[in-house]
């Protein structure tokens, strides 16, 4: 693949004033260099030149090329496809990434890739972005890749009225009544788009690299990819079975932009949802590479002679009250004091070590943002298991006597990790009922049990997970959470592009999320991968994305 | 005998009706549509999202009407917008970017329609054809395996009734068939199948098996299926044995110095198989929804797995497909036994 590295050191000099910024922030040890990475491209800069502005080298990538040829095959479940704005499951854009896909690509060092875009730019307060596409890109059908393609995508990406669209959230910034501002999105010329924000919104990148924006041809926005197969990637359909496989092969009739695509098939398997169909799988050497290892497999497959990789993320299972749902006329988790007494009899290591065998990290307190993992983490006081209090809460509501049902999906982790709150939940004295559903049916109305829980993907920075589920006006506010304050604070942080500025409003927002006992988010979860010894570039990556182009044999 | 074969005919399309009528109201139930559209247009739409979706896709008529739609008997009404293309409705699923003036008005079982799966997104007709051929593949092989080792197990174990030969052969066919196949098949597999015992002689995933069945990969499954219906078959061959051996007739040719080998081979046996011959054709329908367990267990997509994902994913139309099969299989086999028993045992005429 030709990275745009050295043209970008040529340019150094108009490098972002708030990179440099950055780059001071790290020196000083105010940033991370993970998070000063994510910062730094996302404001368009390639790795390797904000790696120099903090004077490292860019580490080496994999010295192994793959081979050209071979087939891969992969344990996943295989999803129907829609139009990819409404992708709920990142397995259907992984199905689709070898045929459409995306303007950048965020690596798993959380650095953003440049792929269909060949460098961007944002100006100083990230009101204004210039992206620049990557010229020699043609569709499958041989018509060149433009501007216009671009323009027609960050559209649809802003259109509201599409049911199921996920796009909107993460392009508020340019958002405005239901559809993209006017005069937000401007075609400078056939390779150039230049987009004028709203408000400013420094994670704007991140959200084009997002497995829901993928690019369709400007003239199929709305279709699935599976109906007309038009797409940048190399690669095609071969076989589209749902819930059994789907195997992609290398179209034949397209010249691919990039020099990756060394497979010459990825299939991709579906053995349901229990991890010991997959051990059968893997010991009958019917697949390379796991989609997600979970649990007690990890051990099982590392003692086959798979090759683990592994991810800290910010994904993480969040169990949580409903403010808003009745149960037999009342509302019981309308009152402050329940949630904190219930938050408050969890210790949240014990989540931990049981739920997901301490794979992962303890939260610092019951907020929705990782330390450690999002830039924009600030630290409050630590979480406390206090039993007395919780109780003294519970009863001062009136609803010792109430019996809480714990709902939650039929699977490994979540099911356990949902257990031992149960658990600890009864321990402290409250009546608990666990209700567990099988994974087709639980998610129906997920957003509506009065308590249950919800796992919650990897997001790159904390800002967007607050938006994206706890914002009054969220579509996917499963809490029942509306506050008033909280969302005049989110307004606030979103449009602050510093990060060491956003803390405070972030430590406030975090403070909200605790005192209101909005949920009990015990731990981050690092996920795990297996694959065979020989197979390169799939280790886990914290969004579970696999590029069929990057993947090859040894 | 042709009326006899007409009127069982009659009955099973009476039967089908009534099943896909009730399978079709169950799955039509209000919370189950939702759950539809959110399983097609994503988990996470809102209500007023769901709302539209039902009515543009033509799942909000009365279900009566529906279900004359499903039948062919009723024509399925068009969706479309502004512009006059065709953006939702019955006869459009599966064809989408058909021009509105294209899209047949009925599309229903009366026009061989058997309508869409949602689930697996192809013509339900597809799938059920594709699933029942690999059902059937599973079947033919447990059947193969079954009928002669439970006809064996159970002669010998009759033969002699109260031997040590008997006991041995009952015990066995009494554990088989008490050890549900989620159990055994788990054992199966831990122990044949898997690095912790290290044995690996066959395959614990039968999804290979899709591509070509080989000894390895479809050997569990078949031991596992046909273990679970051996045991009640034996059962029913080794009581049914046991009687004969104690009949009259079967005294008179001892008497008159026949060997013993000859008393069973040429004697007991005929009458002997009777019975079980009603219970082997009883295993038919139980095969065809009895597999879900060791489909699913093995990872083998055929029917049962079909009927799984469908009840889970609410696809009314592979559903109803579904039901109307399993109907026919059940009725038909019946009525192969009834005139299978008739040729078995000249006493009884079918009428």
């Amino acid at each position: 693949m030709t990275t745009p590295s050295s043209r970008a050191d040529a340019r150094s000099d108009r490098t972002h004033p708030a990179a440099r910024m950055y780059a001071r922030e790290h020196r000083a040890g105010l940033m991370d260099r993970r998070e000063f990475l994510g910062r730094a491209t996302a404001l368009g800069l390639t790795s390797a030149a904000a790696y120099a502005l903090i004077g490292q080298p860019e580490p080496a990538r994999a010295q192994t090329v793959p081979q050209r040829g071979g087939t891969l095959r992969i344990q996943m479940d295989c999803r129907e496809l829609a139009d990819p704005r409404t992708y709920d499951w990142s397995e259907k854009a992984n199905e689709t990434r070898g045929i459409i896909e995306y303007l950048a690509e965020l690596k798993r060092d959380g650095t953003l890739r440049p792929m269909l875009l060949e460098r961007w730019q944002a100006n100083e307060d990230a009101t204004e972005y210039t992206l620049h596409v990557r010229p020699g890109v043609t569709w499958n059908t041989g018509e060149p890749f433009t501007a216009k393609d671009v323009a027609a995508n960050l559209d649809g990406w802003c259109d509201t009225s599409v049911e199921g669209n996920s796009m909107p959230s993460r392009m508020a910034a340019m958002v405005e009544d239901g559809k993209a501002a006017e005069g937000a999105i401007e075609i400078v010329d056939d390779l150039t788009v230049r987009l004028h924000l709203l408000r400013p919104d420094g994670t704007l990148m991140f959200g084009m690299a997002d497995y829901p924006a993928a690019v369709m041809h400007r003239d199929k926005i709305g279709t699935s990819v599976a109906d007309h197969g038009i797409g940048t990637g190399a690669y095609m359909f071969e076989e589209f079975k749902v819930g059994e496989r789907i195997v992609l092969v290398r179209n034949p009739e397209h010249s691919y932009w990039g020099d990756g695509a060394w497979l010459d098939r990825i299939e991709f398997l579906d053995y349901g949802t229990d991890p010991s169909a997959w051990l059968a799988g893997a010991d009958a050497d019917e697949f390379d590479v796991t989609h997600e290892t979970v649990s007690d497999f990890i051990d099982i497959f590392s003692a086959l002679g798979w090759v683990e990789s592994s991810v800290g993320t910010s994904s993480t299972v969040v169990i949580r009250p409903n403010q808003e749902a009745e149960v037999d006329g009342l509302r019981p988790y309308a009152d402050v004091r329940v949630r904190r007494a219930l938050a408050l009899a969890i210790d949240n290591s014990v989540p931990l070590e049981l739920g997901i065998s301490g794979r992962g990290r303890e939260s610092r307190n019951n907020f929705h943002v990782a330390p450690d993992v999002h830039p924009d983490y600030a630290e409050i006081e630590a979480h406390r298991q206090d039993i007395p209090e919780a109780l003294r809460l519970m009863e001062e509501a009136g609803m010792m006597d109430f019996e809480h049902e714990l709902v939650s999906i039929d699977d490994d982790y979540r099911k356990n990790t949902t257990d031992a709150v149960a658990a600890q939940l009864r321990d402290a004295g409250f009546k608990v009922r666990r209700t567990v559903l099988p994974g087709s049916t639980f998610w129906n109305d997920w957003t509506k049990y009065p308590f249950s829980s919800t796992n919650w993907a990897h997001r790159e920075t904390g800002i967007q997970l607050l938006n994206l589920a706890y914002r009054s006006t969220a579509a996917w506010n499963e809490c029942g959470f509306r506050n008033a304050e909280f969302d005049a604070l989110l307004d606030q942080a979103t449009a602050i592009a510093d990060d060491t500025e956003r803390r405070a409003v972030m430590a406030k927002l975090e403070r909200i999320m605790v005192d209101e006992g909005v949920a009990i988010i015990p731990y981050f979860r690092a996920l795990y991968r297996h694959a065979k010894p020989g197979v390169l570039n799939i280790e886990m990556h914290p969004k579970y994305e696999i590029n069929v182009h990057h993947l090859g044999w040894a | 005998m042709a009326g006899f074969i007409i009127r069982r005919l009659g009955v099973m399309a009476l039967t089908a009706l009534s099943m896909t009528f009730i399978v079709f109201l169950l799955t039509n139930l209000q919370p189950n549509l939702e759950k539809l559209a959110k399983t097609q247009a994503g988990a996470r739409i809102t209500d007023a999202e769901v709302a539209s979706w039902i009515d543009r896709n033509g799942y909000g008529a009365p279900m009566l009407t529906r279900y004359g739609e499903w039948l062919g008997v009723l024509p399925a009404p068009l969706t479309t917008d502004a512009d006059g293309r065709a953006i939702g409705g019955r006869c459009l699923r599966g064809h989408p970017g058909l021009a509105a003036e294209e899209v047949p008005r009925f599309c229903g079982v009366l026009q061989g329609d058997w309508g869409y799966s949602t689930k697996f997104r192809r013509p339900v007709t597809e799938v059920i054809a594709e699933r029942l051929q690999r059902t059937g593949l599973l079947m033919a092989w447990a059947f193969a395996t079954m009928v002669p080792l439970a006809l064996i197990v159970g002669v010998l174990a009759g033969m002699r009734e109260g031997s040590a030969l008997d006991r041995g052969l009952s015990t066995l066919s009494i554990a088989t068939t008490s050890t549900p196949e989620y159990v055994s098949g788990v054992i199966f597999v831990a122990i044949f199948a898997s690095s912790m015992v290290g044995l690996k002689w066959f395959t614990g995933s039968a999804k290979s098996a899709v591509e070509g069945a080989t000894f390895q990969n479809f050997t569990l499954p078949v031991a596992t299926v046909a273990l679970y219906g051996m045991g009640y078959i034996a059962r029913m061959t080794r009581a049914s044995m046991a009687e004969v051996m104690t009949a009259q007739y079967i005294r008179t040719a001892r008497l008159k110095g026949l060997s013993f080998r000859a008393v069973v081979l040429r004697h007991a046996l005929r009458n002997a198989l009777i019975a079980p011959f009603t219970v082997i054709m009883l295993q038919f329908p139980w095969l065809l929804t009895g597999v879900v367990i060791v489909e699913s267990l093995f990872v083998y997509p055929g029917f049962g797995d079909a009927l799984v994902q469908g009840a889970q994913n609410n696809d009314i139309d592979l559903l109803l497909a579904v039901s109307v099969v399993a109907v026919i299989v059940v009725l038909a086999t019946q009525l192969l036994s009834d005139i299978g028993y008739a040729a078995l045992n000249p006493r009884i005429r079918v009428a």
